[in-house]
């Protein structure tokens, strides 16, 4: 039995097991390595893709639960190489650092600016609460993204 | 020198993948698969408990019924004596639907503000009850304040239960039962939940404190139920703390007193995140603070 995934707009297909986390899907058979399979629990936000256009954790999301579904990774969020607005304002406010959380918090930032762009600084706050930096660079992030949405 | 067993990234191969994961188009559907997959057949919803089964180094089941896309499963039915909620509707879309409802706000702090939005958007409030290992669930509590019932299904029937009474058979319900709804009473009354996580959000809470309480017109306790979330194996109501309640005015440092002097009832549990005689020294706090957000509801 295969599944049917459509990522980043291609077609593909998987024969993993049914409860194999997509993440590993993503990264072992489709060699897409921007999720990061980094906690395993939900908690770290490393492995966030867009699901039908919803930030979720591809550590917790079972191959069967991902057939026939919309998902792009981080490495379809930049179009034809160009970055989006998330993008260009990390890279402007030199907000990137060891590049472990990084995929993650572009999505969820991704998404934000997307659903939200009069997001306030709190409305960042909590759209972050599952992106969790080791290296604590919190508050570049944010200000990169409040200068998103300023320009946006 | 290091102690205990480093986190391991556990790879595809060591998993022990099931057998099956059959998406049930309806709940008959789902009711026939789990009674004939029996003791090794479990409904999966939001995924976010089992999935992490390798992490706690249990093995998975060998079939698994997925009910997320069942839509009586997905539903909120909110009439003027009840809501009913489905047992598949996430944590997000619970807390979207009771927006408007104030008696219901501290099941929406409950539902709206545990794990972060990732999880809130995939967890449902039927795992929340059924997951008895998990012992920080929010709405556990937040629906022991509101007169919860659960309803169970199985092929050929269904039943209902309080849900204090649920939680005391929930981890030996028979093989192919599965929560199927939540019932809510409606009622005046004022409603609270708080939590103390170790961060400001993001992390299981230490300890839980849901509050619902009904007072008159000079502001005196009718009625109250309290319940005390994570301090325990499971949650459960602190009705020592409600009959002090009852009768007196609806005071935050009062409450938290009275919380005080009662809170050495409770036998915290202890774990890697906080011992237990912290989860329990934190009670009387958490109280004065949901005594604060029921006044301002």
């Amino acid at each position: 039995m295969g599944f049917n995934l459509t990522v980043n707009g291609d077609r593909l297909t998987s024969a993993a097991d049914p409860a194999t986390p997509l993440v590993d899907i993503l990264r072992e058979e489709m060699h897409l390595t921007g999720a990061k399979p980094v906690c395993r629990e939900g908690f770290c936000g490393a492995c966030l893709v867009l699901l039908d256009g919803e930030p979720t954790p591809s550590c917790l999301l079972p191959a069967a639960l991902a057939d026939g579904r919309e998902i792009r990774t981080v490495e379809g969020l930049a179009p034809q190489g160009t970055l989006n607005c998330i993008q260009a304002a990390l890279e402007d406010s030199d907000a990137v650092q060891c590049g472990m959380c990084f995929p993650g918090m572009v999505v969820s930032l991704t998404h934000l600016l997307t659903t939200r762009p009069d997001a306030t600084r709190d409305d960042i706050l909590m759209a972050l609460t599952g992106n969790i930096c080791r290296c604590t660079g919190y508050e570049r992030i944010v200000e990169a993204t409040l200068l998103a949405l300023a320009t946006a | 020198m290091m102690s205990g067993s480093p986190i391991q990234n556990i790879p595809v191969s060591s998993r022990d993948a099931p057998a099956s994961i059959y998406v049930a188009p309806s709940l008959a559907a789902a009711r026939d698969a789990l009674s004939e997959y029996g003791p090794v057949g479990a409904p999966l919803a939001g995924g976010t408990w089992i999935m992490r089964s390798p992490i706690r180094h249990e093995p998975l089941r060998t079939h698994y019924v997925a009910i997320g896309r069942i839509a009586e499963l997905t539903a909120v039915q909110i009439e003027s004596d009840a809501i009913e909620i489905g047992a598949a509707v996430t944590h997000a879309a619970l807390a979207a639907a009771l927006d408007d409802l104030p008696e219901f706000a501290g099941l929406a702090a409950a539902a709206g503000g545990s794990a972060n939005p990732a999880i809130r958007a995939m967890a449902t409030i039927g795992g929340n009850l059924a997951t008895s290992e998990f012992f920080a669930a929010d709405c556990v509590p937040a629906l022991l304040c509101l007169d919860a019932a659960v309803e169970i299904s199985g092929r050929n029937d269904h039943e209902r239960i309080g849900l204090a009474d649920f939680l005391a058979v929930r981890s030996t319900l028979a093989p192919g039962r599965l929560v199927t709804r939540i019932i809510l009473p409606r009622a005046r009354r004022k409603t609270a939940h708080v939590r103390l996580p170790l961060r400001r959000a993001g992390d299981y809470p230490v300890a839980i404190v849901s509050l619902s309480v009904s007072v008159d017109a000079a502001n005196r306790v009718q009625a109250a139920r309290i319940a005390v979330g994570s301090v325990e194996p499971s949650a459960r109501r602190w009705p020592r703390l409600e009959a002090a309640l009852i009768g007196h005015p609806l005071d935050a440092a009062a409450a938290a007193r009275r919380a005080a002097e009662l809170a050495d009832e409770f036998v915290g549990r202890d774990s890697v995140d906080a011992p237990a005689w912290y989860r329990v020294s934190v009670l009387p706090g958490l109280v004065r603070r949901a005594v604060i957000a029921a006044l301002g509801s």
